[in-house]
């Protein structure tokens, strides 16, 4: 009661030094005074790179210098007409949309399915297996790179879809969050589905995936931003302008000395959608990211 | 349960499982097989041969790691990687833990902040590195500010892509420092405002050892980021000027993907795989050292 009260309540003298220091280690006023000044000097800074990107891609491409080109007006949305006119915008949004989607899906089913057994089934091999897969998160990306890249083109997947996707859906992380959270999950449930004469693709679907949603949803978050933004894998295995993603196209156009103005038009549209996701969900966002990059 | 694990139908039941087990890691172990493991010991492999596209490979013993000891190029990449590294790993753990601290407490909008310095870090790099690279161009705000056009200096274009990746990262590391400090005890704090601990003496006693783990943790993964730095470097300039930015990756990709030259590009790998490893011994040894 009085534990959480901040103004003074003189008729409960008994409260007041816990209510006191409670209050007390909330900033003075001079701490409250330098707060509000670092963050109204820290968050503009933050921000606006963002706000030169969306305001020059409303420019005319000869309108770049500084400051006259950061007015938010007159607007003009040539740049846009010019990206989104052409075939390769489009392209490159349904390629990334690919890419990322896909992935998603498959290595939250691949890790699912691992994780649940790594977790609840009994099997030779079981702790080496699972401690060689999490041994990977070692391993630079850049050290198989080469090999990947060998093996892919050997199987006929440079500027595929599957050459794409396929590599990158042998996620460590996925599998070692899933284990845990599996292995988290009473032993009863399952084994109560499975006296109800459950098949253990049943057992797998009907119960371990809808109790393992919170865990997915997180996961799904993490692995489907970690795909939009992808640069060097797509970048590589790319190598037709059709089969661009997103990052790569755009990374392409600014080599290409495409005026800035579309440049930024395009990464404003590549933006957008992840913008959009994070207003919506953006719990899953910090969590999946921090849960993730804390098993590093 | 003990009772029953002789029966038949025990034992049969944990055949079943076994089956199952290894019937459901089987796609990912597949997987790992094809893309990670062989990879991995393929990638160590190939640093020992001699291998273009269309050729077959031929061994060529430790002659890939005896040109890189003698490449300058490799050379000035791995200085360049470092002086990135030392820059910007205290950097960004410095603005996250600032950060960190600011918005720590409940007031109005802590939420609000929170999101929006988390922002950055779910924005492709490519994305930052092109907006950054007008900032820093001759036109824009930066080299207004500061008089100087960063991007086209050799000795300031490391720090200008070290900005960038802070302001893209700091958000990341806030979080996690964020986390850890809604578990230093209140009561502890408390006490030390009661027995009259100033704002520093309660951050260096009680909240700082708390927070130790954390930085370290940071400390690690932004250090192993930083071996890798790319993307930013593509982007926004491409490694120049005069190699003054070129990385061990961009050396890396060009090798690889320039000039098809895999064996060479494998033994640069190679020796990226080796600074993580120290990395990782030096976690180890301190960590044990600790406890």
């Amino acid at each position: 009661m009085s534990l959480t009260a901040t103004r003074p309540a003189p008729s409960a003298p008994a409260a007041r030094p816990v209510t006191r220091s409670y209050r007390a280690l909330e900033p003075s006023r001079t701490g409250k005074v330098v707060r509000v000044v670092l963050l109204a000097i820290a968050t503009p800074v933050t921000l606006f790179p963002f706000y030169a990107m969306v305001v020059l891609s409303l420019k005319p491409a000869t309108a770049v210098r500084f400051p006259a080109s950061l007015l938010p007006w007159p607007l003009h949305t040539g740049a846009y007409a010019q990206v989104l006119g052409g075939r390769d915008m489009l392209r490159w949004t349904l390629n990334t949309l690919v890419y990322s989607v896909v992935s998603v899906v498959a290595v939250l089913l691949l890790a699912s399915l691992a994780g649940y057994a790594f977790a609840k089934k009994r099997f030779p091999g079981r702790e080496t297996m699972f401690w060689s897969f999490l041994s990977m998160v070692m391993v630079p990306y850049h050290v198989t790179l080469i090999p990947t890249f060998v093996l892919i083109s050997k199987l006929g997947g440079v500027d595929t879809y599957w050459g794409l996707i396929l590599p990158t859906l042998a996620n460590a992380q996925a599998v070692f969050l899933m284990r845990q959270f599996i292995g988290g999950l009473p032993d009863e449930l399952f084994e109560a589905a499975r006296l109800d004469g459950c098949s253990e693709w049943r057992v797998f679907t009907r119960i371990v995936l809808p109790l393992c949603k919170p865990i997915l949803a997180t996961l799904g978050v993490f692995v489907f931003l970690w795909h939009w933004n992808d640069f060097l894998w797509p970048l590589i295995v790319g190598q037709d302008t059709h089969m661009r993603t997103l990052t790569v196209g755009i990374a392409a156009l600014q080599q290409e000395n495409v005026p800035l103005n579309v440049v930024l038009a395009g990464a404003t549209v590549a933006f957008v959608p992840i913008f959009a996701a994070y207003l919506v969900g953006q719990r899953y966002f910090t969590e999946g990211v921090t849960m993730s990059g804390i098993k590093g | 349960m003990a009772t029953t694990a002789g029966t038949p139908r025990r034992r049969a039941l944990s055949r079943w499982e076994t089956r199952t087990g290894l019937l459901f890691v089987l796609p990912c172990f597949l997987l790992f097989l094809a893309f990670r493991f062989g990879p991995s010991i393929a990638g160590v492999l190939l640093g020992f041969f001699d291998y273009t596209i269309g050729d077959s490979p031929t061994f060529s013993g430790v002659d890939n790691y005896r040109r890189l000891l003698a490449d300058p190029t490799f050379w000035s990449a791995l200085k360049v990687t470092l002086f990135y590294t030392v820059l910007y790993v205290p950097a960004s753990i410095g603005l996250s833990l600032g950060m960190a601290l600011l918005v720590r407490r409940a007031f109005r909008g802590a939420r609000f902040f929170r999101s929006v310095f988390f922002l950055p870090v779910v924005t492709s790099l490519v994305l930052a590195g092109t907006i950054f690279t007008w900032l820093f161009s001759s036109e824009g705000p930066w080299t207004k500010l500061t008089g100087s056009s960063w991007l086209a200096s050799t000795t300031l274009v490391v720090p200008a892509l070290v900005l960038v990746s802070v302001w893209s990262r700091f958000g990341y590391g806030m979080l996690i420092i964020l986390a850890r400090l809604q578990d230093v005890p209140r009561e502890l704090e408390e006490a030390a405002l009661t027995d009259g601990a100033g704002p520093w003496q309660r951050f260096r006693h009680i909240v700082a050892p708390q927070l130790r783990p954390a930085l370290f943790f940071l400390a690690i993964i932004e250090t192993t980021n930083s071996f890798q730095v790319f993307d930013l470097v593509y982007v926004m300039t491409g490694g120049g000027p005069a190699h003054s930015s070129y990385t061990l990756v961009m050396h890396l990709y060009d090798q690889g993907f320039k000039y098809f030259d895999f064996g060479y590009a494998s033994a640069i790998g190679v020796s990226l795989f080796v600074m993580t490893l120290v990395v990782a011994l030096i976690q180890r040894l301190i960590l044990g050292r600790n406890r």
